[in-house]
Order: C-alpha cells, then structure tokens, then sequence
C-alpha cells in the first residue's frame, strides 16, 4: 500500500467518525403523532374525497341519489372529525390526545 | 408515401400472412414446429430463433426438421423423436403429460379461483355495507355540513 | 486505488453496522422508556449520519473501481476480465456493472444513495423515517457483507501475473442502450427498498393514519418509472442487438425484472385505496413485502445458475447468500406483521360490486395472478426435476398460451376502472358512461377485419395470435376512448367554471389531480404498447443468401444486395452487407447489417439494421457467410407496429412524470381551507356553546 493510499484511508476513517460522532446540541426529537395531526390527516383525506365526489358529479359521472347518499356518509364521517378537532383546538381534550390516539 | 396507402397494404400484408398459415405447406409446418423447439446448444433460445453465430446445434436439428416434414411425418411423431434424441427439454413448453399437466392447469385454475374469490369478498363486503345514512338535522350539524361543503368546493 | 478501494467497503460496512445496530438499540430504548449510556436521541442520530456517511464511504469505492477501469489496472481480476485497453470510454464506465461484483457495488451504491436522500429528508417524520433508515440500514449491510466477503470487486491476479490487456466487455453489452439498462432496473430493484422500509417501518412502530403512504408515493412512483423504463431499455436492447427479431423472450432474466414489476404496479394502484379509504392495509402490506421480496428473487434466479438463462455472464455461487437473506427477511415480515396485524383493520367496507375499489381488487388480482404465472413457469423446470426427475423447457409458447390472455384482461380492466367512479356506482351510470367507448370498440372491432385481423383463425388454426390481436384492438380503442372521454368530461367541468377554452381546461384538469390525470395518460401510453406487442401475431420472415445485385422481397419491399465486404479496426473486424431496399419502384434507405468479431473477447455478434416505420419495421440481420460461395446470408423480418411500443413508453414517462408534479389544487386547498378554519372557529364554537 503506497503512502497516498495511506493517508486517504486514514482521512476516510477520520472524516467519517468526526461527523458521525461530532456533538450536536440539536438534535430532533423523535415525537410521536399526536390526536390532532392525526385527525388532521384523516380530514385532508375526506375533504379530498368530497372534493372528488363534487367533482364526478359534475361531470356527470353520478346519478343524483348515489352522489347524495354518498356526500351524506362522507360528510357525516368528516363532521365527526371536525368536531374532534374543535374540541381539541379549544384545549377541551388538549392532554389526553395521547392516551386516546390508538382508540 | 402516404399512411393512408401504407395502411391500405396491411390487409394484403395479413391475408398472405393468413394464406400461408392456412395451407399448412412444408414451408409453414417447419416454421410451427421450428418454434415449439428449443435450440440444445445451451442458449436457452427457440431452434428458429436462434441466431447466434457458429451454434453446433442450430443449423442441424433444423435440417433434422426439415427431413422429417420432408418424409410426411406427423406432428407428434416428429416432437417425440425430437424428445427420444434430445431429451424433454428439447420442446419449447412442457407437453400436455403427466406431471407436466400441472404446468398448464394452475395458473388457470388459479385465476378462476381467484375471479370467484374476489367476486365473492366483494359481495360479502356489500351485503355489510350502509345504504344512505342518517342526517342529523340539529343546527350544529347544519353548520357544519355547511362549513364541509364551502371548504370542499370544487 | 485497489486498496483504498477495499478498504473504503470495509469502512461503509461498518458504517453501515452502526446505523443498523445503534439506529436499532435507539428505537428499543424510545418505545420502551428504558435509557443507555446515551441519550437515545443523540445515539439515533449517529445511526442517521452513519448511514448518510456511508454514502459517501461507498462512492469512495465505486469511484476506485472506475478509476482502476479508466487506468487500465488489470492487477485487478475484474478489470481484467470486464475491460481492455482499446475499449471506448463510455463502456469503461460500464465496466462498474457489467460483472457481478461491480453489480453488487453498484446495487449498495444506489441502496445508499437512496439513504442518503431519505436521511437527509427525515424532518418529514423524523421517528417514521428513523425506523426507515434502520431497516435500510440492514439491507445495506447485507450488500456490504456480499461485496466485502463473497464477491469481492478488488480480489487482485493471484500470483501478481499482470496481464498484458484484460478480456475486454462482453461484446452484446457495447451498445449504448446497454450502459444506462443495467442503472435503470438497479434503481428500479433497489428503489423499492424504500417504500418496503417505510412499510415495515410503520407496520413495527404501529404507525398511526396513512401518511407513510403519502410519503412514499413520489418514491414508489420513481421506483416504477426506473424499473419500467430499465425492462424496456433491456426489450430495446435485445430487438436491436441480439437480432432474433424480438424484444423479448421470456428469460428467466427477463421474467425476473417483470415480476416485481408487476406487484409494483398493484401496489401503485391498491395503495391508492388505503390512502383514500383505509382499506385494503394487510394486502398492501404484503404487496410490497413481496415486491421487495421478488427483486431479491430475481436476483437469486439469475445469479444462483438456479434456472438456465441467455445471461450466462451473471452466473455464481452467491446464490445461498440470496437465500439466507431472502428467509431472513421473509421471517422479519411476517413476525411483524403477526404482532402488529390488529393495526391493520379496515376502516371502510367496499359499497358494491362495480365502484373503483372493487374494479382495484380486481386489478390487484390480475396482476398477481400475472406475476404468479411467471413465476410458476420460471420455476416449473425445478419443480418438474423434483417431481418427475428431469428437467423440462417452459418457454415463449407456454406464455403466450397462459400469460396473454391475463394481459388483455389486464387492458379490460385499465379501461373500466377509470369509467366506475369511487364508492358505489349505479348500473344506470354505468351504462350511461359505457356506451360511447363500446360503441368505438365496436366500430374498431368491425374496421380492422378486412384490414386483415382475422380472429376466426384461432379456430381453424392452433394460432391464437390474431384472435388477440383483434381483441386488443377493439379493447384498446375502448380504453383510449374511455380515456379521452374521462379528460374531456372533467375539462367542460372546469370549462363552466372558468370560462376558458377546452385546452387550457384539459392542462388545468390535470394540474389540479395530476395523480389520477398522469396515470390516465401512463394507462394510455399502455395501451399503445399492447398495440405494438399485438403486432407480433403478423411477424414475417425470409431468408436467402444474396450475391451481387441479386433481391428479395418481404411485403411491399425489395432487397437489393450493392455489397458485401469486411473492415477492421483495433475492438473488432466486421463483415457487412449493403443493401437497398425498394418499394414501388422507389429506393427507400440503405441497410447495413453486420457481423462483429471483436478482438480482445474473441467473440462474434450481430449488428442488425432496422428501418422502422409507423406501421412496421423492416428489420435485417447478416446471418452468417455460406461457406462455399462466400456471400452472405440475409435474413429479413417484417415486424408490424414495433414502433408503437417505443413511443407508449416515451407516453407512459411523461405520464409519470406528470403524476410526480404537486397538485395546483392542493397547495390552493390547503390555503382556502387555512382561511376558513380561522374564519369560521368562532362562529362553530358559538354555534356548539348556543346548542
């Protein structure tokens, strides 16, 4: 092994433990979820599906009784989100979203 | 040349096609059977379709065809010759015998049981599922139906 | 270089070590609560930069390699027997995958590339991808053992006998399709580590909701568009340089790459259900398990010598390692998925036998069965040896007996599912959307029989080919109206809304839900190339040996041989052939085919010339020299609607391409939505305290 290929694999080595090992203060922290961005998720998602619903039955894709029934079970489902959300925005629940995050 | 004239030539194109197949001359036969044969010098290619250069295998069994649709043998006969000479790896797909009969039953019989199986999944699904649902109809549920569907305009 | 080389593999492996240990022992300590020496946080992060670092460890390698090909450094056993002097530079670099260690180098490579974007990106869910980068970590680290220990890239000539000039590249490989194939289905393999890890990942950690799949979305659907295009730069390859006349043979290569690709494709659609609706979780699960799973089989088959392959140049005895692996990660799976299966129920039920999501199932069904079928035939020789005691062949007639039909099924189904509309729908609406791509169907149907599509055939003769034909025909017209239909229903949909011109509309459509409008487009660039495959049912061939300005005639043309001579230069000798090719009278191009002989492999190999139209390619090859005369022997094929296969695949990019872009509606949503919660939090809450 020549000196040139000495030294690149001592720098190698070096380079990779000072930055794997290197103190760093800010670390991030690994939080889990909470009730409410989970909720949140849930509501993007109904909305999309409202959202698309709307615009099948724009184009013509739906008969009037499907859509109604249809917009009827998704909005019944986001509402109940909704209200989830509300309750907790307005600290009602605030800290017991984790215990209740698996229900 | 126009596309109109180049795609007026495609029905004289597959009539010939279809002529040549129908009359199931010498010509046709060794083409068939040229490709329900493998060529055995280990390229793993179909005998006519073999084209790599200076193959030991290629041009001999394809004269070995040739003399035995020359002498007016049957199909079979042919195939089962092959397969006494070379082994069963000589045919391209596993005959319809024995144990080879496997190879062709499952994947059907697989995706006949699969068409009833989601068939039936599905249904089971539905027979579970709601018709149109209840609408509460206090104020509350009233806004925010509202709320829902202002922000779900399309 | 060599050893600085080896020993950068070393330094990744142990990187790679740490980040799979330490990134484990985090992630225990924080689902736990238990505490170490370190605080699990700081420990996760070395975990994150050892794997970041091992990146860059691992190019240190690939780089040494490449710089060894471009030195001629034939102290190496690789480079020796994959390069040699006076191979172009282009191919030099090819060196780096054209032997199966460089492949494996070249698979941890991008597996850490991979990483590295992930790790780097973990501020979208920082335990989600925590958990991710561990489980990659421990892929890595099996790649790495492979490179360090069973295929070693670096091994020098044992007894330091330097050759004078390696071997030289494998001469079906220099071609320049075949430089970029090999990258492309590695990215395709290898990137479908990532959606499999975020899976697994929130499968342990019991991830709530679906936005992992959210996550990985753009990853999968990169992950596909490289697999996709890597399996049709290989069909390229093999129709323009193997010079059978075909693109593909049903290798047990070939089925290898089309078998993830075909769980990849059902995992793109079903996942759509779980975002969407909750459903279908256990299934998606599995699908990407597998998905993950097969590519590492693929590998296996090939490079075990387990089933007999045209590539013979991959062949080795690393096949148990692939088998370990495989069970190790085949018990990972399902362990954790039976101690966290209760995570995974179904929130909706599906409303009735038509709506999309069963149209999905179907679609889902299909495709594995497709893929179950290869599979089946792929490994039917070992199972027939097992049974019966000898081996058998399971080549192109058995698929196109059992796998073609499921293929046009397939097509069925990619034009239905768009006409059915999510949730339940009525009959009456399907009729009503039916209609017009039935009747387009129909009409098609009836105007290409006395084209010379003659379905009937498939009773009068034992080919079924044009009976598929005709089928896939009719269905195409169906599913690319059914297509149009759809933009344009949901164009006049924003036409009344905004007033603009139809155009401007359809861009708009598209650019509001460019996931649902960019798959459109991929399933139409699919049914172009289910018309190009249906071409091969009217393949015609002659062959003759041609003297000085002696013809033949192939369809609607006329062979003309000028020529016929040799040339040589310092990578090979060729023989070739000029000829003209008429039509009508009219001299249309000139063909050269040709044969190689290259010097320092001592192989020979075919250059096919190929003049290719919409409507067919005439495709020439030199087939040999007849050994009496000395003149050449041309064969001519006349293969219809080639072209077509080449041109939906540049369709199917730009659709995925278009999928790839961010919604112009969801960043608009998200805004309007923003608005309205602040505006509108008051009044509610009023409303519920007034209640």
């Amino acid at each position: 092994m020549t000196s040139a290929a000495l030294l690149a694999c001592a720098t190698l080595v070096m380079g990779s433990l000072l930055y794997v090992f290197w103190p760093d203060r800010n670390v991030e922290a690994q939080n889990a979820k909470t009730r409410l961005e989970y909720l949140r998720e849930r509501q993007e998602a109904l909305y999309d599906n409202l959202r698309d619903l709307n615009f099948e039955y724009n184009s013509g894709k739906y008969p009037e009784e499907d859509y109604a029934a249809q917009r009827a079970t998704l909005e019944n489902e986001a509402a109940e989100v909704l209200a989830e959300i509300d309750l907790l925005e307005a600290g009602i629940l605030g800290n017991h979203s984790a215990a209740a995050q698996h229900s | 040349m126009g596309r109109v004239s180049r795609f007026a030539l495609l029905p004289l194109l597959a009539v010939l096609c279809v002529i040549t197949l129908g009359t199931a001359d010498t010509q046709a036969r060794f083409n068939d059977l040229g490709h329900k044969l493998m060529c055995m010098c280990g390229c793993n290619q179909i005998l006519l379709e073999c084209n790599h250069l200076g193959c030991p295998d290629a041009a001999k069994e394809s004269q070995e065809l040739q003399a035995a649709i020359g002498k007016g043998q049957s199909d079979t006969a042919i195939m089962e010759a092959f397969q006494a000479e070379y082994g069963p790896t000589v045919l391209a797909a596993p005959w319809l015998s024995r144990f080879n009969i496997v190879a062709w039953v499952v994947p059907p019989a697989l995706l006949l049981l699969g068409l009833f199986g989601t068939f039936f999944l599905v249904r089971k699904w539905r027979l579970r599922a709601a018709s149109m649902p209840d609408v509460p109809d206090d104020p509350a549920s009233r806004d925010m139906r509202e709320r829902i569907r202002r922000e779900t305009q399309i | 270089m060599p050893a600085f080389g080896s020993f950068a593999l070393v330094v990744a492996l142990a990187l790679s070590a740490w980040n799979l240990l330490a990134g484990g022992v985090a992630l225990r300590q924080l689902a736990t609560g238990s505490r170490g020496a370190f605080a699990p946080e700081r420990l996760a992060e070395t975990a994150r930069r050892a794997g970041m670092a091992s990146f860059f460890a691992i190019t240190c390698a690939a780089f040494a390699l490449v710089w060894a090909a471009f030195t001629n450094d034939f102290r190496l056993i690789y480079i020796a027997e994959h390069s040699n002097r006076a191979l172009p530079w282009a191919y030099k670099f090819a060196a780096l995958w054209s032997g199966q260690e460089g492949s494996l180098l070249l698979w941890a490579w991008l597996l850490a590339g991979y990483g590295l974007v992930l790790r780097m990106r973990h501020k979208v869910d920082v335990k989600l991808t925590a958990y991710a980068s561990t489980i990659l970590a421990g892929i890595q680290v099996f790649f790495l053992l492979l490179v360090n220990v069973a295929a070693t890239p670096f091994s020098l000539v044992p007894g330091g006998v330097i050759p004078a000039d390696g071997n030289g590249l494998n001469p079906l490989l220099q071609y320049p399709e075949m430089v970029i194939h090999p990258p492309m289905l590695y990215l395709g393999y290898v990137g479908f580590s990532v959606p499999f890890a975020f899976a697994l990942g929130a499968l342990m950690m019991r991830y709530p909701g679906e936005k992992w799949i959210h996550i990985t979305r753009r990853w999968t659907m990169v992950t596909w568009l490289f697999l996709t295009v890597g399996i049709f730069l290989g069909m390229h390859w093999a129709y323009n340089v193997l010079g059978w006349g075909g693109y593909w043979g049903w290798d047990p290569v070939e089925n290898a790459s089309l078998m993830p690709w075909l769980t990849g494709t059902a995992f793109l659609h079903s996942v759509m259900m779980q975002e969407k609706r909750g459903m279908m979780k256990s299934w998606n699960v599995w699908l990407i398990f597998s998905t993950f799973m097969l590519s590492i089989l693929g590998t296996l088959l090939t490079r075990s010598g387990l089933v007999s392959s045209v590539h013979a140049f991959a062949q080795s005895s690393i096949g148990t390692w692939f088998w370990v692996f495989l069970v190790i990660v085949f018990a990972v799976c399902l362990f954790t998925y039976i101690l966290n299966r209760d995570h995974l129920k179904t929130e909706h039920k599906l409303e009735s036998l038509v709506s999309r999501e069963s149209s999905f199932a179907f679609n889902n069904l299909v495709l594995l069965l497709a893929c179950f079928t290869i599979l089946w035939g792929t490994l039917f020789p070992i199972l027939s040896e097992f049974v019966q005691g000898n081996k058998v062949t399971v080549s192109a007639p058995f698929y196109n007996r059992v796998a073609v039909p499921v293929g046009v099924f397939l097509l069925f189904l990619t034009g239905i599912g768009p006409l059915l509309a999510w949730r339940s729908t009525s009959m009456r609406s399907v009729r009503k959307n039916f209609i017009v791509p039935g009747i387009v169907a129909l009409v098609i149907a009836i105007a290409v029989i006395p084209l010379g599509v003659h379905p009937w055939t498939i009773f009068t003769t034992d080919h079924e080919g044009a009976f598929y034909a005709w089928v896939t025909f009719a269905l195409a017209a169906f599913v690319a109206t059914a297509i149009f239909a759809e933009f344009f229903r949901g164009a006049r949909v924003i036409q009344r809304h905004s007033g603009q011109n139809l155009l401007r509309s359809v861009v708009q459509l598209t650019r509001r839900n460019t996931r649902r409008y960019g798959g459109y487009i991929v399933h139409f660039g699919v049914v172009l190339i289910f018309i190009g495959i249906s071409g091969q049912a009217f393949n015609r061939s002659v062959e003759a040996t041609m003297n000085y300005k002696q013809s033949m005639n192939i369809g609607p043309y006329r062979i003309e041989c000028m020529d016929y001579s040799q040339d040589t230069n310092a990578n090979y000798d060729s023989t070739y052939a000029i000829l003209n090719v008429f039509r009508g009278g009219h001299r249309v191009t000139q063909l050269d085919p040709a044969i190689r002989f290259y010097q320092a492999s001592q192989q020979p190999e075919t250059m096919v010339a190929n003049h290719s139209t919409p409507l067919w390619d005439l495709y020439v090859v030199y087939a040999g020299t007849d050994t009496t005369t000395g003149q050449p022997i041309i064969k001519a094929f006349l293969n219809p609607l080639v072209m077509w296969i080449w041109i939906g695949l540049i369709v199917t990019i730009f659709g995925t391409g278009v999928a790839l872009l961010p919604n112009l509606s969801a960043a608009l949503a998200a805004q309007r939505s923003r608005v309205a919660v602040t505006a509108e939090h008051e009044p509610v809450a009023a409303g519920r305290t007034g209640d």
